[in-house]
Formats: C-alpha cells, structure tokens, sequence
C-alpha cells in the first residue's frame, strides 16, 4: 500500500490517507509513525511537518498564504471542469482537496472516469517542500497559481488531495498536533512528555522529529521569540464545580481582552497571540513598557483596553484599580485596536492598551513551565517588583461558595468577564485544555433561537456542520441575531449535522439554508444594536447552552423579548442620567 | 401545452398529468398517482389511488397497512390509456418495482426517469432505455465527483469487508436503507454464504422480494436475537449511532450510500468502511442515458439539479432544472 520509495511525496499522502481512514487514535497514531520510521535528516524533518500540516515550522510565523480561489482555479485548469462546477463539487464533498482528488481519473480497475493521467517524474517530498515554502514568497495569485498547477499536474489523486488540503490550511485527518508528537514518540521509541516538551521549546516539529530520532531531545533547550502554545481554561457553570477542590485553587479575576504572550530580552520585545501571530507592532505602548524592564522573561497574560483615572477618580477607586492607576476598559474598545499593523497616534491617545501579566514561563533564560504556578507566581511577583508599571493580576483564595460569588461579582463590576481558577501544583501545558484551570463566566440570559443557516467549522470540526447561524421569531418570520461554533459535544454536532443536510433548503459556497426547524438555547454576555443581522441586533459571545427538541419554531424567543432585554440592561448606559 | 414539459404541469401540489388525472409522484396524499417507486420521498402516504406497477403497489401496501385506496397495477411495458395520451412503465434498475414513466401521444414523447441507476443490481431488473423528446430526469449525483466504480467491485469490496471482520471476530454492520439497498446486500452477501440479520423496517419487506422471485433462505430478523459470530448485520443508516450499533463492542460498520464518497461520512455514521454502492445513477451513468434517449431537451430534478442541468448545457444539450431552488438531499442514495 506504500509506494516504498521514501523520496516519494507520494509516501506522506498515503500515510495522512492511512490515517484518515481510521477511527481509533492509537493506530492513527501507529499509521504516522509508520511513514515516519524509516526517515531521516531532511526528509524527515519536512515529512513530519506536514503530517502535521504546514510546511512550514511554527517559528517562521509562514504560511503559503493560498486563497481558496487561487486554489479552485488551478484545479479548474487541471481538471478542466469550469470554476463553478468546481465550486459546487467543493461545496458538495465538504472539502476541496477531496473533491479535487473524486475529479482525477479513478484507479485501475476501478472503471471509466475523464481526466489525466499524472505526467512527468513522480513528485519528490523535497521538491513538493520548496515548491511549497516558494508559494509563501510569490506576491501574485497568477505565480501561486501556476506553481500548484505544476505540481497538481504531476499528482495522482492521492497526492492531489493532500496538496490541496495542506495549501487550504486543513488537513482533515483526524490527527493534531498531539497526534503527531505521540508518533514521532512512537516511531523512535522516545517518551512523548519529553517529545512534546521538546516541540514546545524549539517550535519545529521536523526539528523536534529528526532529534528524537538521533536522541538528541535534551539537547532542545527553550529559546525566547519563538511563539509557544498558551495553555487552555476548562470552562465551568458555577463555583459547585471547584468548591470541593477550592484550597487548590488560586483565582484571578478574568479580563476581557485578547491572551498573549510577551517575550522579552534586553530591550528586544515580542507579543504574540493565541494564533502565534506576533502582534507586536500594533501596541507599541506595550511594547515600550516591557522594554523598560529589566532582564529576560516570557510572560503570559492578557491585552486590555485600559482606562487611565484621574486623581479624583483614583481616591473613590477600589484599591486595585488605585494601585494600578486606572482599571481594564471594555472589550468593545479594545476591537477597534485589534487587526491594524500600525495604530495612528489618536487612536492610540483615545483607546491606550496594558498588558496584565499572570504567569512567567522563562526567566533569565530558565524556562518554568514544568514548574508548579505558584513557583511561576513567585518569578512573576519578582520581575513586577524589579519592573516599574508592569501590571500583574491579583490572586484571591475563596473556602466557600459564598466568597466566591463575593469575588465574581466584584470581577463583575470592574468590567472583568469572570474568575479563573489555577491550580497551586500544575505545570503550564502549553497549547492543551485541561482541568488545571477552570474558568467561570456567567452567562446573563438566554434566548431559545432557530437555526436558519449551518456551516462547515474548522480544526477539529472541520467538515461538521458546527457552525450555526440563528433567529428569533419576528411575526411570521424568523429574523437573524448570531451566529456561534461550540457548545454542542462533537455527538451533537454530526447527529444534527445529518439533519441539516436533509432539511437543506439551499446552499450558498460552504454554506447551507435550512428550514427553520431547529430549537437551540443559546446564552450571550450582552446585546447590542448590529446592522448586521436581519433583527437590528447581535449577541455579543453567544454559545449554545443545549438543544431544544422539548420545543418548537413557534415557541422560541421574539424579536420583542430581544427589545425588552436589551432595553433592561443595555440601553439605560446609552443614555444620559436623568 | 407547458412549454417546459410536455403531458406535464407543474402545481404547486406537484407534477399533474392532466390525461391521466393524476399527478407525478406527489409529495402529499393526491386523489390520484402515478408513483415510480415506493420509497417515501416518491410515494407519500393516503393517497386516493395509485398506478403503479404490482410491486410498488404491494411494496406501498406494506408500508401503510391501513390505507384503504384503490390501486391498479400497471406491468412493466404494457401502455396505459389516459385521455388523448398513454404512459408506459419501464424499468427504472433502482429498486424492486421501480419504473421510468414514458408518455407520449403519437406526436412526441417524454421520458421521466423517477430514480434510476443504469448498472445491474440483483435485486432490480436492468433499467430500459426508450427515445424520448424530453427526457425529465433525476440528478441526485449531479457533479463529476460522484463516479462510482463498477457494480462488480463494490460488491467484491462489501464481501470482502464482511469477511475480514467476520475473521477478526468482529460483527459486520453494512448500514443500508430499509428498501432497496438492504435486500440487494442480504441478496450480495448470501451468494458470498455469509448469513445475515435484517432490521425490522427491512425484514417485514421481504415477502414482497420473495413474491418476485427473490429468496433469503440465510437472512433472519434481527427481532429472533442479536447478530452471532458469522453472521452479517443490516440496518437503516439512522440506527448508526443507536445501541443497536453500538453496544456491538467489536464491530465493522460498512456504509453503503453513494453519499459514501464523502470523507466526512465516515464521522456522520461512525463508520469503518465508506462503500458507494449506490441506488442512483453516478454522474457517468446520468451522462450516458441522456446520451441513450437522445432527447431534444432535458430537465433535471432532484439533487444538483442546477449544476447538472448546467453542466449539460456547457456541452450543447438544451437542458435546465426543473425549479431554480436547490433541493433537500435525499435518504435513499
């Protein structure tokens, strides 16, 4: 089944192919390793890379940067079927890469089928990694184009597809990154802590690969300026959930920003975001800051808005907000600073950032991920000490339910989204979600809602119908409020998955009509006035509590129920006190 | 006369012959109907009368045991005189009973497919191919990315899926709609020896198979008790994620629908095996009876209706779909 030629780019395609076809993880895991096994060097380097989905390390912050477009018109010109037909075919497998793939000719024997034959010599993994590195460096789509032709045109079906779904940005197998680093484990008989400890440190999981097969892991050692992943929040409904564990917990407050992370050496400074994009250039204030303190660290923690006080303002403060010389602003302003290269100076005057700091993993070039928080906790104190006007999060301990609503409600109030809950003993598992932190956000009301459109979602829900557009009733119509991704389980998502495919009424690219049939409870932080949704209105962080079934189309939530909501608690802030 | 459809009018309530007084596979109860088929997106329950051949007729009759209407069973190739015109049933290779309706007038002709596939099944005769002036029909795998292989290798795949579970000790569960697809699997896997146990919806259909010369002398009701080691488990696609299914520990779910060659099938039935034995005519297939009937003009319906339609047109027949709304996808392919 393997075309036994480790040259052969062909080999990758199987193996991603092998595992896609699987269902269990531990021989998903087995089909990776097996196509990593007998690789070295380069070869193995790229290979693993792109099991993993991009030719490219995470350090280089690259990407091919191929649109979808681009893409649908080289597989026009290879296939020879027009771009709508391509389009539709897309739309209709859920994937372009696979539907590429259904329109090559079909193998022996498998009868008829149109189409080409590949041409030329067979495609080689080392050339298919410059062809697709040099993508990222073409400026336009007519060069990107022609270079994917080149290759497609060289392809069999298999390799085809996953051309074409690594340069979507979405392989689709069912394999993540963990997958990946429990195969190169596997394949090199390495312990896979010591294998992922290693990729979070250089960033590289060909690198990280090629060392675990020459047993070299230990000698990966962490380095500053290359994006690592942030550790992930459990969320909870309520303080039942930590109360008995509670002596455990150190709680913060949860600001209402975007995570990052600071890397910081001398005078150099790098913030990057939950994407690892680095952000850097878009809040100089920050930047600026960090610059001014002394010594070498990375900092987690989070961008807020933030509203300077007035000396008046500072006295009646509470004395956090008095410590810090003004408090986080809403995450509503801070939008308008986010997505810009380089902010101009009035915006930066009318909407000034911070950053608040609340873990350490690395100082003066030490890291402290595998440490437990609280000694994390204790390097971050010391570099806030050292450091003047860098903010760090106040850490409360709660015994009881009582203090901890106490505590939320006061988060409440200063225009924090909620608490977060980090246990005293764990170590920072950078780019995972797990029950080492909770977090808990109320959700302030719902609505019960109908699903009028779905949509394909991405990663783990790629090819699921997770997304899900929704209305209230509006007379006899039914009137768009939102749209939201998550909160079903992955069972959830494909059973209903299956009925919006019967109950599509019309397709539109990836996505799809459906009769207003579906009753969803969806909770919202707040309302405000959209022009982008039919209903004037849009939920601000909208996530879908549970299904419906108890309920139909003609009981869910009107248009008037979303006025008297917004009226209640939005609105009266609109106006001038009276 | 429509302009678009010859013999035919489109209603809001659906197709309507006017020389038959009756309409076209309604998709509610009618007073009268010419139905293709029995599957229940065709033939929908209560209506007034049916013609249809014998064996959709007691196919229907099974399916709603308390209907009272009457019905008249029309055979295969033996025109039936309406006012003005006569309709023909031919053979439409989908299921046991299915037929093409062929009308014409002595002037000219339209051919409506209902659903069809033109490869050969067990358990459906061969479809028929007639001339036609219009040629109406369905376009459920409308787009070039559905092409399925020969009938042959895709039974050769089912059995040899069934085998190695059977060997690694684990059950076969080949997920198939109850009529139709089922029958055709229990018919594939018995040449095979591999005995099977039949779902409910599946297994009550049966005698009508038998009436037409079809045995199962190795299926049994899944009603009798679970599968056992060896035997081979037949259920609708929507008992996937059912304890039906799922409390088999060991099990292989083999799914078969051309929709199969979606990748994401796999997660939306939880399956091991994605088999595109198909009831429908593939892309190809469509291609090639238009080719065969050699209409003036073509129409399509159901499924990619508009992409089908349009890609005709890129060839140079006169062909568009029959409503400009994309349609619900449907269960039985």
């Amino acid at each position: 089944m393997t075309s036994g030629d480790e040259n052969a780019y062909r080999a990758v395609a199987e193996a991603l192919e092998a595992a896609a076809g699987e269902k269990g993880r531990l021989i998903k895991i087995e089909r990776l390793a097996a196509a990593l096994r007998p690789l070295e060097g380069a070869r193995l380097a790229i290979t693993a890379r792109l099991l993993a989905g991009s030719p490219f390390a995470e350090w280089e912050q690259q990407v091919t940067s191929t649109g979808w477009a681009t893409l649908a018109r080289a597989a026009s010109a290879v296939t020879g079927w027009d771009l709508e037909t391509i389009r539709a075919c897309a739309a209709a497998i859920g994937d372009l890469g696979e539907a590429v793939s259904l329109l090559f000719p079909l193998p022996p024997g498998e009868g008829q089928g149109e189409g080409l034959p590949a041409v030329g010599p067979p495609l080689a993994i080392l050339e298919v990694d410059q062809t697709l590195r040099a993508l990222a460096t073409f400026r336009k789509a007519a060069e990107k184009q022609k270079a994917i032709e080149d290759l497609l045109r060289r392809s069999s079906a298999i390799e085809a597809k996953y051309l074409v779904k690594t340069l979507s940005g979405e392989l689709r197998v069912g394999a993540d990154i963990t997958t990946v680093e429990e195969a190169i484990a596997r394949a090199f008989e390495r312990d896979r802590e010591e294998v992922a400890r290693a990729h979070r440190d250089c960033g590289d999981i060909g690198e990280t690969a090629v060392a675990a097969r020459d047993g070299r892991l230990d000698a990966i050692r962490f380095r500053l300026f290359h994006p690592i992943g942030f550790m992930l929040a459990t969320p909870i409904d309520g303080p039942a959930e930590v109360v008995p564990e509670l002596s455990g917990f150190a709680i913060e407050e949860k600001f209402d920003g975007i995570r990052a992370h600071a890397h910081k050496s001398g005078s150099r400074v790098a913030l990057f975001s939950r994407t690892l994009d680095d952000v850097t250039v878009g809040f100089p204030e920050i930047t600026l800051a960090l610059a001014l303190a002394p010594g070498e660290f990375l900092l987690d923690g989070e961008i807020v808005a933030w509203k300077a006080m007035s000396a008046e303002a500072l006295a009646k403060a509470d004395e956090a907000s008095a410590k810090a010389g003004g408090c986080p602003d809403s995450f509503f302003r801070l939008q308008r600073r986010l997505g810009r290269k380089a902010p101009p100076p009035e915006l930066l005057a009318e909407i000034p950032v911070a950053f608040i700091a609340y873990d350490c993993l690395a100082r003066g070039g030490e890291p402290l991920f595998e440490k437990p928080w609280t000694e994390r906790r204790r390097n971050l104190e010391e570099i806030a000490a050292e450091s003047k006007g860098l903010l760090i999060s106040e850490v409360f301990r709660a015994s009881g339910a009582g203090e901890l609503e106490a505590l939320f409600t006061r988060a409440r109030e200063r225009g924090n989204e909620g608490l977060m809950f980090k246990r005293l003993d764990s170590s920072y598992q950078a780019g995972k979600r797990g029950k080492a932190w909770r977090k808990w956000k109320k959700a302030l009301a719902t609505l019960d809602v109908v699903v009028t459109a779905v949509e394909q979602g991405h990663g783990k829900r790629a090819g699921m119908l997770s997304d899900y557009t929704f209305a209230v009733r509006d007379g006899e119509h039914f009137v768009n409020i939102g749209k939201a991704y998550s909160g079903l389980t992955d069972e959830e998502i494909r059973r209903m998955g299956a009925h919006f495919r019967r109950i599509t009424t019309a397709r539109y690219g990836p996505a799809r009509a459906v009769s207003p049939e579906v009753v969803l409870e969806v909770a919202f932080d707040t309302i405000q006035k959209s022009n982008r949704h039919k209903s004037g209105f849009a939920l601000r962080f909208p996530r879908i509590v549970r299904l419906r079934p108890d309920k139909r189309p003609a009981d869910a939530s009107t248009l008037q129920d979303v006025i008297e909501i917004y009226e209640q608690r939005e609105a009266p802030k609109e106006r001038p006190p009276s | 006369m429509d302009a678009l459809l010859p013999f035919l009018e489109a209603r809001p309530e659906g197709l309507y012959a006017p020389a038959f007084r009756a309409f076209l596979d309604p998709p509610a109860a009618a007073e009268r109907a010419i139905l293709s088929h029995a599957h229940a997106d065709h033939a929908a329950p209560g209506h007034g009368e049916l013609l249809a051949t014998p064996e959709t007729i007691a196919l229907y009759r099974r399916r709603n045991p308390d209907w009272t209407g009457k019905a008249t069973a029309i055979r295969y190739d033996d025109p039936f005189t309406g006012r003005g015109a006569t309709f023909t049933l031919l053979s439409s290779g989908h299921i046991l009973g299915g037929a093409q309706v062929f009308f014409e007038d002595g002037e000219k002709s339209l051919l409506y497919t209902g659903d069809f596939k033109r490869s050969r099944g067990r358990t459906a005769p061969q479809a028929e191919v007639r001339q036609a002036d219009v040629l109406l029909t369905e376009s459920t795998f409308g787009l070039p990315v559905f092409r399925f292989p020969p009938r042959g290798a895709l039974e050769h795949r089912l059995v040899t899926a069934c085998r190695e579970a059977i060997d690694r000790g684990a059950t076969p569960v080949v997920l198939a709609y109850a009529l139709g697809k089922s029958q055709e699997a229990a018919a594939i896997l018995a040449e095979a020896g591999i005995p099977t146990v039949l779902h409910g919806a599946a297994w009550k259909l049966l005698p009508e198979y038998e009436s037409a010369g079809h045995r199962f002398p190795t299926s049994r009701a899944y009603e009798t008790g679970p599968p056992m080691a060896g035997e081979a488990l037949i259920v609708p696609p929507n008992c996937a994620r059912t304890p039906v299914v799922q409390r088999l520990k060991s099990r292989s779910v083999i799914y078969a629908s051309g929709w199969a060659v979606r990748a994401a099938s796999r997660a939306d039935f939880d399956a091991d095996v994605l088999l595109p034995l198909s009831d429908h005519a593939d892309f190809e297939e469509l291609l090639e009876h238009v080719a065969a009937v050699s209409p003036r003009r073509v129409v399509t319906m159901h499924g990619y209706a508009l992409d089908f339609a349009r890609i005709l047109a890129g060839r140079s027949i006169r062909a568009r779909a029959l409503t400009d709304r994309a349609e619900r996808r449907e269960e039985d392919a």
